[in-house]
Parts: C-alpha cells; structure tokens; sequence
C-alpha cells in the first residue's frame, strides 16, 4: 500500500466537497478515479500534496508510506511534493511559465531538489526528454514553441525524472485531442513499466480507463460510490451511476461493451 | 479543477456600499437642487463691506475677502466643476468611442493611423498635455475643456479598441457573421453591451480625475477665470487669507475631495457589477 | 441529390496548403463525419466551407450555386441554410446577452424571407420556449444568462439558434468535445434525432472516431489537410481501409 486515504473530508466554510472518501493506492498499480465535472476527484488529488486553496480545509489521513500528509509542515511537504509524490495537470500551458525555456523548467526542478551540478542537471534533462522521445533540440525552446501533445510529454518527463512513487495525473489528456491523448497514455504506461510508480489516473473518460486502469473508483458529488477491479466494474457495475457512464461512453463496433472482451481485443497494443 | 476555480473567486460585496453610494447620490442631487430654489445671494456681486464674515443666518458659510457668499459659490461652483466635467467627459466619449469601434473592428490601415496618433497623446501625462496646451490655446475654461477631451478620448478609443478586438475573435461572433448578421448590427448587439460595461467604468473614474484637473489648473489660473465661481478658482482667490480664514480653502476642498470619492467608489461598484477587472487595461 | 458538392479545394497559410485539394459530397439528409487530429486542417475546411474564410482554389456547390467566390452581401441568403455548432458552447454564446437574445438573433436577421415548416412565430416569447422545447430544455430558461447554466445546457442552446431558422444543413465543429461524458452522449442523441425530425443535413466534424461512427452515415478521414480515405460507416472495419483509419481504430 503506497497510499491510503482515510476519512477524508474537505471543505468551505459553506459547503463539504469530499465527503469521507477513503481509498488505496497499491505499490507499481494504476488507479483510475473517474467521475465528471464537479465531482470532487481534482480537489481530492489536490488535498494529497497539500495543494489546496487557502479557502479549503481537509480533515481525515491521508498516509503515504510511512508518514500522515496531513500533520506534515511546509518543509517536508517541499521534499515529498516532485520527489516522491509527483503531480501532472491537464492545464499544460499553464503549467510552463511562458518567458522560461523548458531548459530553465529542468534546471529549477533539479536544483530545488537537491542535484547541485549544472552540467548534471543537463545531462538529466536531455535524457528524460530523449525518454519521452523528444530529442535534444526541445530543450533550449519555450512553452509556446510546442504543441500540447509535446508539453505533455515534457511534463511527463519532469514529472517522473526523479523516480516518484506516485504520480497523479489529473486529467492530462483532457485538453488533447484522442490521437495524441492515446500516446501519451501508451507513453505514461510505458514510463510506469520502467519506473514501478504508481499512478492515480484523476479522469471523466472511460476508455482510458477501459484500457489503462488496474482499479477504479468513481466519484460523485464528494463521495465514492463504488471502487474495485476494473473487470469487475466494467463486467458488473453495482451502481446505477456507473450503470450510466459505462453506457455514455461510446466504443467503436456494437456488442464489446465488457471490459473483459474490451481487453482481448486491445491485448496487442499493450505489448 | 472548475469548481476550485469558482470557489477561490471572492465572495461578493456587501450591499451596503452600495446603500452609501447612493445615498450620498441623494446628498449631492438635494444640494443641486437646494442652489436652484434657495439662491439668495448674486454668486459674483461684490460686497466689501460683508467681506471675511463668520458663519451666520445670513451667510451660513460665511464670505470671501470680496463679500460674497460662500456657500452660494460653492453650489455654483460644483454646478460649474462638475458640469463643465461631465461635458468634457461625454465629448471625450463621442471621439474615443467611435474611433476605438472602428479600429478594432476594421483593423488595417486606419487602426494603424489612429494608434499611432493615440500612442502620441499617450506618451505625455494627462496633465503635463492639458497644461501645455491651455498654455498654447490661452488659458479659459472652453479651452481647458477642449485641452481635456483631446487627452481623454485616447483612453476611451484603446479601451474600446481592445475589447473589439478581444471579443471579435471568439465564436459567437462567427456564430453572427454565419447568421448573416451586417458589421452594423454585430458591433450594436454583440459589441456595444461589452463596451458599455467597461466605459462606464473607466468614465466613472475619470470624472473624479477630470474634475481634479480642472479645479487644478483653474487654481494655477489656466482653467475658470475669476469672479466664476468655479472650485479651484475658489482655492486660488482664498490662498491668502489661508492663515487668517483657513475655513474658505476648506470649504471648496472638501467638496472636492467629497465628489471624487464619489465618482470612484461609483466606479469601484460598477467594475465589481460587470464584472470587467480583467478586460481593464491598466 | 448533393446538398453540398466540394471540389478540389485549396486554402493555405504562409505558402502551406492547410487544406489540400479537397473534393466531397454531401447528400440531402446524411450525415458525413469528419475525422483528423487537431491540426489536420478540418476546421479550417470548415471555415472555409462557411466562407468566413476566403478560398484559394476549387469550388464550393452549396444547392447547385457556386458560394466560393461570392461576396457577402450574395452570403446572406446562403447562411441561412448553412448553420455551425461550435466546440465551446461559452464561447459560441454572448455572455452579456441573455439566452433568448442569443437564440432570436437568427430569426431577427431573416424574419422576411423566411417560411417555417416546423417552428412558427407567434411571440418572441413562445417561439424561444418552442426551440428551447425542441433540444430538451425547460421552458423559461431565455430569461437566463449563459453563465447560470451548465456547459451541456448551453450546447443545447447553440444547438437551438442553429436550427432555428431551419436550415438545410448544420456543420458540428467537434460539438461535443468540452463537454463530460454523460452529457456527450446526450448532446449526441439529441443532434440524432433532430437530424431526422427536421430532415437536416450535417457535417460533423470531430476528432472522436467513436462520435462520428455513431452520427454518421459516410466518414471521411483527413490527415494534413488531405483527405486519405472516405468510405460508408458500414465499411468502416473494412480491410480495404487505409492504414491510418486502421490506426484511428485501434485507438478507441
């Protein structure tokens, strides 16, 4: 178990928005948490690495290995968030600073975690942008310079370089259309194979989840309501809601709603 | 990620603000109306035998070092001082308005010719434009009027300009140009309701900085010329009496500041009612 | 009987053609899908195909009348049989014009010289609530804003001034794309069966292989502004199709 929520509630002062969520993330696995719009599953991801707004306020634990999130200060949430817990957003234009290279984005990250030589630094850098395929040349660009799908993967690459346990991924391919959005989930699959982490896949869509997920849980209006295997879900939703989003999403070709076949027949693009 | 966004907005203001605004609204509409029925005294009539008096019935404000009333000069006065504003500011409109639509909307050559006589004007602060040029024309307060409008339209015509622009690349512009709608109709349905939001704001605040520049450069004399009784005339008339009768500086100044606070906190109410803080530039 | 009839058709930025000698047919009261990345040019084809683009080379037949080089005064009676829905609903309405403003704005323009077999124009008011009826939403909501409704409703409510004025034939520029799931398939169904209500023609464009297979009855894949492979939906798993199609497929 590399993480596991307990209890956890977060709020406004009006109103609650995740209502007693608990839910584990296994070791090397990948979770899927879908749910719509509104549904609570950004600002969860978000309660993880104390990345709230000042406005909200989370109660409950929230244990990732050995230690409580909650209860950790300013200081050791700056060594755990990047490093061992690592985020990437669906905004990728807002996650680059427009006036910065992505040579500048490797630097900062690397040298606010500790790695002192530049020439090092550099090194990194050109090869976790080489591991997402994108060659040398990317480096000395800026944001603006690439196409969403190519941020995407730079902010891939930064967000695996320093070999995170957990990578939460927040609606990445949201923004992207469904060519690119299916590489750079083959990309991030692969990624996970090298490296073990383990990825908390926040989504609305379930064909990624069809072909991507280890285990789900779905999320609606701050709680979850049903969590499991992902065969299970697919083959036998026990919830009415789940019943509903499992039919909105449409797939090509009639008669594979089941997960089960949905698996047979994707099984060589996993390979 | 929606959701966070509208829940770190601010909550709204409170209405009281509001309630206040228009309360003093009701102050200065009674005092304009007050001038019109209860005026006693001639605004210019010199009288050096009632000069420097202290409050009385007669004169609840006391005189000025020429005998006349005071309180009837400082009513005339803001008739003066905001009316000779709010004109300039309507004419500053009917230039900057037009010209801001047109470039944006047309774009090209004639946004080119207007910008770069707008980026002239707007190279010098308003002040320094308006002084140099009531300097130029002579000074008068028809002439400072002309000098002002001259260095506010360009504001109204970026504002205007800008929000064109922005707003005629999104979709339900296309959606009306697909719906066979002429540049005419466009700009009057889909363009004017943006703008007016926005100028109104912008104009709001200028009023007070347009009434602070015409008070000014009428004390340094540029502006109204005496006996009008015109606020910043008033200061300059009472500056040497200051050290005996320092209540005639303070008369006209308060009310001043009074009708300035107003026309800015009028604007503040408005920029929060339409909402338009990230269409404002600067 | 082709409603629209698209030959060879060029238009390019900078010296590159982003759309490259393209020629389809649109039948009267088919739906034809549009597939391509983002980037492949079929927004541009569609811009184009609305002339708010001008056209470089090749013809657009739009009911039997050459539209790729007329003026837009000569556009006029043309737009209001070609109506779009757009990808973004909030930014396809005026956000300062309240619902039924948004939705009359189509009428108002062609109030003379239209005749209306499905709709009818008694009061603003009852023929707002009519459209509004007619894409599923409750009576009332003219009075509303754009932004006191959700994203869903207002892609209804575009949906409800595009066919408005009933015309012969909508484009759907990826109109379910920033929209939730659920609400996909419910905007989907909805255009469905507007489709046949109203004997309306489409062309949808979209990036979903799964949407256009849904909606259509021929698809056309477009890759870098060329049209690669075009074929009845009924043929779509095909082995005669061409190799990017197959990769298309394997996606979803």
């Amino acid at each position: 178990m590399i993480l596991s929520i307990e209890q956890l509630n977060v709020s406004t002062k009006e109103k609650q928005l995740v209502h007693n969520v608990s839910l584990s993330v296994r070791k090397g696995e990948w979770f899927a948490l879908v749910g719509q719009s509104g549904s609570g599953k950004s600002v969860l991801s978000q309660a993880i690495g104390q990345m709230l707004p000042a406005n909200l306020k989370a109660n409950g634990t929230i244990q990732f290995m050995d230690q409580n999130m909650l209860t950790l200060d300013r200081k050791q949430m700056k060594d755990i968030r990047g490093k061992r817990i690592s985020y990437i957003f669906q905004n990728y234009h807002g996650s680059f600073t427009p006036f910065r290279t992505i040579a500048q984005h490797f630097q900062e990250y690397q040298k606010a975690h500790g790695i002192s030589s530049k020439e090092k630094r550099k090194e990194n850098a050109i090869e976790a942008l080489e591991s997402v395929g994108l060659d040398a040349s990317f480096y000395k660009r800026y944001a603006f310079q690439l196409s969403g799908g190519q941020l995407q993967r730079v902010s891939i690459a930064l967000a695996l370089m320093l070999s995170p346990e957990l990578v939460i991924a927040d609606e990445i391919t949201t923004a992207l259309d469904s060519v690119s959005s299916h590489k750079i989930l083959q990309l991030l699959a692969q990624k996970q194979k090298d490296t073990g982490c383990a990825i908390l896949f926040i989504t609305h869509d379930w064909r990624h989840v069809r072909r991507y997920a280890d285990r789900l849980a779905v999320m609606k209006d701050g709680q979850i309501i049903e969590t499991g295997g992902k065969h299970r879900i697919l083959d036998h939703p026990r919830h009415e809601y789940t019943r509903q989003l499992i039919k909105a999403a449409p797939i090509l070709s009639s008669g594979l709603r089941s997960g089960l076949e949905e698996e047979k027949k994707h099984e060589p693009t996993f390979s | 990620m929606k959701l966070l966004y509208a829940l770190a907005q601010k909550k709204q203001k409170g209405k009281w603000q509001l309630n206040l605004l228009k309360l003093l609204l009701v102050v200065i509409v009674l005092v304009c109306l007050y001038t019109f029925l209860y005026l006693q005294h001639d605004a210019t009539l010199t009288n050096l035998g009632e000069r420097l008096q202290d409050s009385s019935w007669e004169h609840p404000l006391g005189t000025d070092h020429l005998g006349r009333d005071v309180l009837t000069r400082l009513l005339l006065g803001g008739q003066q001082t905001i009316g000779y504003s709010l004109f300039a500011l309507l004419a500053a409109l009917l230039v900057g308005i037009p010209i801001g639509l047109i470039s944006g909307y047309k774009g090209g050559v004639v946004d080119r010719i207007f910008m770069r006589i707008a980026d002239g004007f707007l190279a010098f602060p308003d002040t320094i434009v308006a002084i140099v040029l009531s300097g130029l024309l002579g000074p008068g307060i028809g002439n400072l009027m002309l000098a002002i409008v001259l260095v506010k339209w360009v504001n109204y015509a970026r504002l205007v300009r800008s929000t064109v622009m922005i707003e005629s690349k999104k979709d339900y512009i296309l959606a009306a140009r697909t719906n066979g709608l002429s540049s005419f109709s466009i700009i009057k349905k889909h363009m004017i309701p943006h703008i007016v939001g926005n100028v109104l704001v912008m104009a709001s605040l200028d009023l007070g900085k347009i009434i602070l520049l015409i008070s000014s450069l009428s004390y340094i004399g540029l502006g109204a010329q005496p006996p009008v009784p015109e606020w910043g005339t008033m200061l300059n008339d009472s500056k040497s009496h200051f050290q005996s009768h320092p209540e005639l500086m303070i008369y006209p100044g308060l009310a001043i500041v009074l009708v300035v606070l107003i026309t800015n906190m009028l604007g503040d109410y408005w920029r929060d009612r339409f909402d338009v803080k990230k269409e404002m530039q600067g | 009987m082709n409603l629209l009839s698209v030959k060879d058709l060029v238009k390019s930025y900078n010296g590159i053609n982003a759309v490259d000698h393209i020629s389809f047919d649109l039948k009267k009261g088919e739906c034809l899908g549009l597939v391509g990345e983002s980037g492949c040019g079929k927004s541009t084809l569609s811009r184009c195909l609305l002339r708010l683009e001008s056209v470089d080379a090749g013809s657009i037949t739009f009911k039997d009348k050459e539209i790729q080089k007329l003026n837009q005064s000569q556009l006029r009676p043309i737009r209001k049989d070609i109506q779009i829905i757009f990808q973004n609903p909030t930014a396809a309405l005026n956000p300062r014009l309240k619902i039924k403003d948004s939705i009359l704005d189509p009428y108002l323009q062609y109030q003379k010289e239209l005749s209306l077999t499905h709709f009818s124009f008694t009061s603003k008011d009852q023929y707002v609530n009519q459209l509004l009826e007619a894409v599923g939403l409750p009576k009332g909501m003219g009075d509303r804003y754009p932004h006191e409704i959700s994203g869903g409703q207002r892609q209804r409510v575009t949906i409800a001034r595009a066919i408005s004025i009933e015309p012969e034939m909508l484009i759907l520029d990826e109109p379910t794309a920033s929209l939730d799931v659920i609400t996909q398939a419910e905007v989907l169904a909805l255009l469905g069966e507007l489709r046949q209500q109203l004997q309306l023609s489409y062309l949808f464009i979209s990036h979903d292989l799964t949407a256009v297979n849904q909606l259509s009855q021929q698809i056309m894949v477009m890759k870098k502004g060329k049209i690669v492979d075009q074929f009845p939906v009924s043929q779509l798993f095909s082995e005669d199709r061409h190799s990017y199609t197959k990769e298309l497929i394997e996606i979803f």
